[in-house]
């Protein structure tokens, strides 16, 4: 039988070789993407642009706006008249925040009682958010300073544990590499089945006395072995690269990826065995995949979710796996902190298993 | 190249027939952008709040317990447990029981008499989402703590009147947010998602078109007739801009009845600019149909163009301060310019005058794309 089974395998392995632009698309694509991606986004945000309408043209006034400027997170990229210039401005989308200044802004200070408007473009999130935030605090301790004022009596130390420089790699790199894992493992195990199927090659394999569970795992080991390159090459990339520390135990870890992969093989097998064409296999693999990233989260926190998709989200593996690479390579914690998702997705991943193994039998017969 | 219309009208016709007989592939079309539209928009916040939090209160005093009311009444932290020392709260965060701790050291109050108070906030830092959301919170918290604070010891000092924590400093920024008053993160995402959704259907479905006829074997059938390339081009493209159209219109309804956010330009400039959107994103996924030999290539490229919009057009993460090389890629997804529309009519309400140079870039890419196609697509079998 197990001879069978490695030849079975040998031959997955020709074929799955024998289109070397989608095994270089396999490996080589996601550290690119994850290249990429670590670069490119940013959630601190500076330099955002700023439109000024300046009434007062004082010496109070540029004093006021070199508080914005020097922060860092502002750049005045126009002067305009008046607060319909700001709009104009934010409209065009030249600007994201504007400012207006009345012309009698100096006296006013001298007074104390100064006031003046902030404008924020409300339709980009991220944006907004720092724009509005960034401009209230710079506004309040440069209003503060002009009352001779020490800063603030109270000093507020934030400590961020296992990440202490804020940087967005660290948090990217453990659920990208797990997203990788999946995507891979089930996209590949999700064309198996179906392709033999429309090849009309499942008849000649079904004459052979090869048995189901032989089948199922000739199937299944190549796509394993290809996803597991992937994701020791994505952690490597991201540990020599980007520094991401590793605190955890790598024994663990392992098993707990191969126990996560089979999970994800099996749903692979399952979709596989379920579709009709490899278009069907494929649409409900990326919505498998799609759904994952906004739903176990990956891309999005699943405490914002509302009950119904929160419980969709509990159907999946990387719901638990998450937590869990999260813990080993970030935390560094080990069973004791982690026996909860652990025995879910246990759990989790035999039952889907054990429907996938049905589903393909079902299919063979 | 020529066109005979007469002849462009009956493949058309046949085009749609088809479609429509598919009853199936209609469902799973206008139900995918259902399901998708409802699930990105109410999953895409990433705003959290009620963070449960460890508090060490050492000090236990009024101000002590005002700093935690503060943060409770924030929204943002819950104070689930109290507990005696520093080290238990830091296990705390081991176990995954809290994901933030606050530590107030002894003689809070006296030392804010004093001017030189502090407490610690520690978060968890293998939860990005807690991270981002307790950062800001925690500094915001404090920050107007302090202020009123500074305030009262103003007035107390200059003798000013203390009835408000902001009419002693010289200087009172009002901040108005535009368009978005509430700041609600759906009114942020819907127009976006709208074009994300649109852009992978046009997309993955254009991309099978030729790859489908050369593995189904009736690219064969086609190539016997004379039947032109465009002639045939055009036949699959119109039928799936009308399908996107629908699904579009769907979309919109359901953004302004069902998730109640108001529309406030033109639906006129709307529909044409999406028909520009769409038609780009057809021609690419034409582009992509050239080159793929099977389904599965074509798929996997279609998703490429997907994760891209995702993460480098500004839909979800800024464009502002992505280095060069990530911008100029999502400078080659139509989405990043139909973000601009989508969010410009749907949310601002501005016309053409603001417009016209997005709308210019989709008209070039897709003459520029039409014009490689046109090159690059053989009515061949190899």
């Amino acid at each position: 039988m197990l001879r069978r089974t490695w030849a079975l395998t040998q031959k997955e392995f020709i074929q799955l070789l024998r289109f070397p632009l989608v095994l270089i698309g396999l490996t080589v694509g996601p550290a690119l993407e994850l290249l990429l991606f670590a670069t490119a986004i940013r959630t601190d945000i500076q330099h955002i642009p700023m439109v000024v309408a300046d009434q007062s043209l004082s010496a109070a006034s540029q004093s006021y706006l070199t508080a914005f400027t020097d922060s860092g997170s502002f750049d005045i990229v126009a002067s305009v008249p008046d607060q319909a210039g700001v709009v104009h401005a934010i409209d065009s989308g030249q600007a994201s925040i504007g400012i207006v200044i009345p012309a009698d802004f100096a006296r006013q200070v001298v007074q104390k009682d100064a006031q003046v408007l902030l404008l924020v473009d409300g339709t980009n999130s991220y944006v907004t958010q720092t724009a509005y935030s960034a401009a209230q605090a710079i506004s309040q301790t440069y209003a503060i300073h002009l009352a001779h004022q020490q800063l603030s009596p109270l000093d507020a130390r934030i400590q961020v544990l296992f990440n202490p420089g804020l940087q967005e790699i660290w948090f990217l790199v453990p659920g990208f590499g797990a997203f990788l894992l999946y995507g891979i493992a089930l996209k590949l195990t999700a064309f198996s089945v179906v392709r033999e199927r429309e090849a009309g090659t499942i008849e000649a394999l079904l004459v052979t006395p090869i048995r189901p569970l032989e089948l199922m795992l000739a199937k299944m080991i190549p796509n394993l072995c290809v996803a597991v390159v992937n994701m020791i090459f994505t952690f490597t990339l991201g540990i020599v690269l980007f520094g991401v520390p590793f605190r955890g135990s790598l024994l663990l870890f392992s098993v707990l990826s191969g126990l996560f992969a089979a999970g994800s093989l099996g749903l692979g097998l399952a979709i596989s065995s379920i579709s009709q064409s490899q278009v069907q296999a494929n649409q409900l693999a990326s919505l498998m995949n799609i759904s994952v990233m906004f739903l176990s989260g990956f891309l999005f926190p699943i405490a914002a979710l509302p009950p119904l998709l929160r419980m969709l989200g509990y159907i999946m593996p990387m719901t638990f796996f998450l937590p869990i690479v999260n813990g080993i390579i970030t935390k560094g914690v080990g069973l004791n902190e982690l026996w909860s998702p652990i025995l879910s997705l246990a759990a989790l991943t035999i039952v889907i298993f054990l429907f996938g193994a049905w589903a393909f039998r079902k299919k063979l017969d | 190249m020529q066109l005979n219309f007469q002849r462009l009208t009956a493949l058309i016709r046949k085009e749609t027939i088809q479609i429509l007989r598919d009853r199936r592939f209609i469902l799973l079309f206008l139900g995918l952008t259902f399901v998708q539209l409802f699930v990105y928009s109410y999953s895409a916040s990433r705003t959290v709040y009620h963070l449960p939090m460890a508090v060490v209160d050492q000090s236990r005093d009024p101000s002590s317990r005002a700093l935690i009311q503060a943060l409770v009444n924030s929204q943002y932290f819950d104070a689930t447990v109290y507990m005696d020392s520093e080290a238990q709260a830091r296990q705390a965060i081991d176990l995954g029981q809290v994901k933030a701790d606050l530590i107030i050291p002894p003689h809070f109050a006296a030392d804010i008499d004093k001017g030189s108070a502090n407490f610690l906030m520690i978060l968890d830092g293998s939860d990005q989402f807690a991270v981002a959301s307790g950062y800001n919170a925690a500094s915001l918290v404090a920050q107007n703590f302090g202020l009123q604070l500074t305030a009262e010891s103003l007035a107390r000092s200059g003798g000013l009147p203390a009835e408000s924590s902001g009419a002693s400093l010289p200087i009172v920024a009002s901040a108005q947010v535009l368009y978005n008053p509430d700041l609600n993160d759906r009114w942020f995402v819907l127009p976006g998602i709208i074009g994300m959704i649109l852009q992978t259907l046009a997309i993955e479905q254009a991309a099978i078109f030729l790859v489908r006829d050369r593995e189904w074997g009736t690219l064969e059938q086609i190539l016997a007739t004379p039947i032109r390339q465009l002639e045939l081009i055009l036949s699959k493209m119109i039928p799936l801009l009308g399908l996107c159209l629908l699904a579009l219109g769907m979309s919109v309804g359901l953004g302004v009845f069902w998730f109640g956010v108001p529309f406030q330009g033109s639906l006129w400039l709307y529909f044409w600019l999406s028909v520009l959107f769409i038609a780009s994103c057809l021609a690419l996924g034409l582009l992509i149909s050239t080159r793929a030999m099977t389904q599965f290539e074509a798929e996997t490229s279609a998703l490429i163009f997907m994760l891209f919009g995702l993460l480098l057009t500004g839909l979800f993460y800024p464009r502002i301060g992505m280095p060069l090389i990530p911008q100029l890629i999502g400078d080659l997804v139509p989405l990043t310019y139909f973000l601009r529309i989508s969010r410009g009519i749907y949310l601002k309400g501005i016309g053409l005058n603001f417009l016209w140079n997005d709308a210019l870039v989709l008209v070039l890419y897709i003459l520029v794309v039409v014009f490689i196609v046109s090159k690059r697509f053989r009515m061949r079998l190899d």
